[in-house]
């Protein structure tokens, strides 16, 4: 009973930890300070805003999460209910806040948090850094901070180079003709297929994959071969061990040459058949045929009275 | 003239029916599918050909034929939305028939063979040139990567995998290509037996194999886990085919799980047969169909399965320059290198017996052949490791 209880909370802690692992792939992916004339929310209003990204290819709530500026979130003397009333939790019982698998959500930082539930309880410093942070549900947890440098151009946003990988940098966008801002979609368009490309490039007749695929296929069925081949070893020495044991056998050489604990799967392949035959072949139904015509019946030894036992044996 | 208003009211109403007939939106290639899937019920039913395949896809190929108005809304074809055909379809397209195809096939198959002589396993792996082969062939008639990657798996004669991974990476070719890789996988006993003829000798044919060893059930429970630990962990694209293949089989041999694995390798699979076969039959409208990529599909589908015999049979040979005289292989199970299950193992059996009556080399061509299962899921993780 008690390995019953540890099993069933280590399951416990591990779902705890999948439902962990959803929230940690989302990024804080872009951020625009100064709005002037950009983006504008569903009021027709320009505000700060701040995009969060779903690294993963599941859907992922954010819903309880927490999104705050206050630096002083990170003294870890604070208590999480503390901490909890520096920050703005996204509100549950909104479709909405669940992300699409590599999917964006806006939230916009203008301290108006009863205009919706994208609306945040606090705004950005239009003039020095900011620090923007993504809290889990317990309110203790980092997800994912950025700070966001001193005067930033207006109306350009500070984003991720590739949506959600961290390692890729941060750039400020819409500053030159080539980078753009970005809200609710992709910081780079991804229109071609790299892989795809590189075999087309440096590929054309397929070698390179022939050899490198066979490889790998050859590989791994090696490795099973190689596996096999020592559990087929032991497994052969096990079974000799035991006719060994059976037969009462202690020498190897002599097992050896009587062929004990060798025999081939075709020995018993045979008897099982004929044990299969045997046993298909028991059939309790006889073959009866029911007349109305007069039979003759054949002498039996087993209906003859002479040989019951009524008869006194001499 | 009210009678007239009537008559002409009637005359209108069927008109308009008329329009919603078959008959009116028949064209020359309705025709010609419809024949195509007389074809091969004919195969199934008169030849015999594979019949749990061919009966399901002749059939779907009639439904997926039958004209009707695209245009009207009525939720019939099998490519429009929240129509039963494309609700039932969702298995293939998604991918998730496949996998649960391998269960029942894993629930079904006996790995004794290959686990007493794991060298076998090696054929397995060789037979899966005959995907790379065709993967040349393909891009040298003018295919991009991903779809020959698709039409090559043909060459695996896994038309579960070749459905999986087509569905990844060309789904627009998902039609053609499961027929294609189906339709071979009927004709093996005729693609394969003239290549195997002609590529080994009258000795090599009468090569006596040693006869398998017992293998305990200790070892049987082994093969799935430790099989799935290796070859996943090489391979993790395959995981959604090989996991199931390896599942199955620990409900079989585990001892301890029979009506699982009863139900996993009969009603499941049975189930799940049925729906891939005919949805895949029906996939096949002419639209979508009769173009010059299912000729070429075609033509890659046969070049594969020859190259994969061939390739099969000859490693066989190269490798019995290597192995001692008692321990050589027959090079007439190197033609089970493809994973038709059982049936290239039955042509080997065949073959055998008919230069050797009392040659039996079915139980040694499984080895082979389940090798090839396991291999042709590994190549398709391959290239979708590669093209993804």
């Amino acid at each position: 009973m008690k390995k019953i209880g540890i099993l069933i909370i280590s399951l416990i802690a591990a779902l705890g930890n999948i439902s962990a692992q959803g929230t940690k792939s989302l990024v804080i992916n872009e951020v625009l300070v100064n709005n002037k004339a950009n983006f504008q929310d569903d009021y027709g209003l320009h505000h700060a805003w701040i995009e969060l990204f779903n690294t993963s290819f599941a859907i992922v709530d954010v819903r309880n999460c927490y999104l705050t500026c206050d630096k002083r979130v990170l003294d870890k003397s604070l208590s999480a209910p503390e901490r909890a009333a520096m920050m703005y939790p996204i509100p549950k019982g909104d479709v909405l806040t669940q992300m699409p698998p590599r999917q964006h959500l806006l939230f916009w930082a203008d301290s108006y948090p009863k205009r919706g539930n994208f609306h945040l309880n606090f705004s950005l410093d239009t003039v020095g850094p900011n620090w923007v942070a993504l809290y889990d549900a317990n309110a203790i947890t980092l997800i994912d901070s950025v700070t966001i440098p001193a005067n930033l151009p207006v109306d350009c946003s500070y984003a991720l180079k590739v949506d959600g990988v961290k390692d890729s940098g941060w750039q400020i966008m819409g500053d030159t003709p080539t980078t753009f801002v970005t809200p609710s979609t992709n910081n780079m368009t991804l229109d071609t297929n790299e892989k795809i490309d590189g075999f087309k490039e440096k590929d054309p007749h397929g070698f390179a994959m022939a050899i490198m695929a066979m490889s790998i296929v050859f590989s791994g069925l090696c490795v099973l071969f190689v596996a096999f081949r020592l559990i087929s070893a032991i497994g052969k020495k096990i079974a000799q061990r035991n006719a060994m044991r059976h037969h009462g056998i202690e020498d190897v050489k002599e097992a050896k040459e009587k062929n004990v604990g060798t025999e081939s799967a075709e020995i018993y392949a045979a008897i099982s058949m004929a044990l299969h035959e045997f046993q298909s072949d028991v059939h309790d139904v006889e073959n009866t045929i029911l007349t109305i015509n007069k039979t003759k019946r054949n002498y039996s030894p087993w209906s003859s009275k002479i040989y019951n036992m009524r008869s006194m044996p001499k | 003239m009210e009678e007239q208003g009537f008559f002409a009211f009637m005359a209108n109403n069927l008109a308009d029916f008329w329009e919603y007939t078959g008959f009116a939106h028949a064209t020359a290639e309705h025709l010609i599918m419809i024949l195509i899937g007389f074809f091969f019920l004919y195969l199934a039913i008169r030849r015999n050909f594979e019949p749990l395949l061919l009966v399901p896809i002749g059939f779907g190929i009639l439904i997926g034929n039958i004209p009707f108005p695209t245009d009207a809304g009525l939720e019939i074809g099998i490519y429009e939305e929240g129509s039963v055909l494309n609700t039932l379809y969702q298995g293939v397209r998604t991918g998730w028939y496949p996998p649960l195809v391998f269960l029942g096939i894993g629930a079904m198959t006996d790995f004794s063979a290959l686990i007493s002589n794991p060298k076998l396993m090696l054929v397995g792996a060789a037979a899966q040139f005959g995907i790379f082969g065709a993967y040349m062939v393909t891009l040298a008639l003018g295919f991009e990567p991903a779809q020959a990657a698709s039409i090559s798996i043909i060459g695996g004669a896994d038309g579960p995998t070749a459905i999986f991974l087509t569905s990844k990476l060309a789904p627009n070719l998902l039609g053609a290509i499961a027929v294609s890789a189906y339709s071979y996988m009927a004709l093996v006993p005729v693609i394969q037996p003239p290549i195997m003829r002609l590529l080994t000798t009258k000795k090599e044919r009468l090569i006596r194999m040693k006869p398998a060893r017992v293998v305990s059930q200790t070892e049987k429970i082994m093969f799935p886990i430790i099989g799935l630990l290796l070859t996943c962990f090489l391979v993790p694209s395959a995981l959604p085919l090989l996991g199931m293949l390896f599942f199955g089989n620990l409900l079989k041999e585990s001892g301890v799980t029979r009506r699982l694995a009863e139900t996993a390798r009969g009603p499941l699979t049975d189930t799940i047969i049925i729906l891939l076969g005919v949805t895949v039959g029906a996939s096949t409208q002419a639209s979508e169909f009769l173009t010059t990529s299912t000729v070429f599909i075609f033509f890659v589908g046969f070049c594969a399965f020859c190259i994969a015999t061939a390739s099969g049979v000859l490693f066989v040979k190269f490798f019995n320059l290597f192995l001692r005289k008692g321990n050589k292989i027959n090079p007439l199970i190197g033609n089970a290198g493809v994973s038709a299950v059982p049936m290239s193992a039955r042509i080997s059996q065949n073959l055998g017996l008919e230069y050797d009556p009392t040659n039996y080399l079915l139980m040694h061509a499984m080895g082979p052949n389940v090798a090839g299962v396991i291999g042709s899921a590994v190549a398709a993780g391959v290239l979708l490791g590669f093209l993804v």
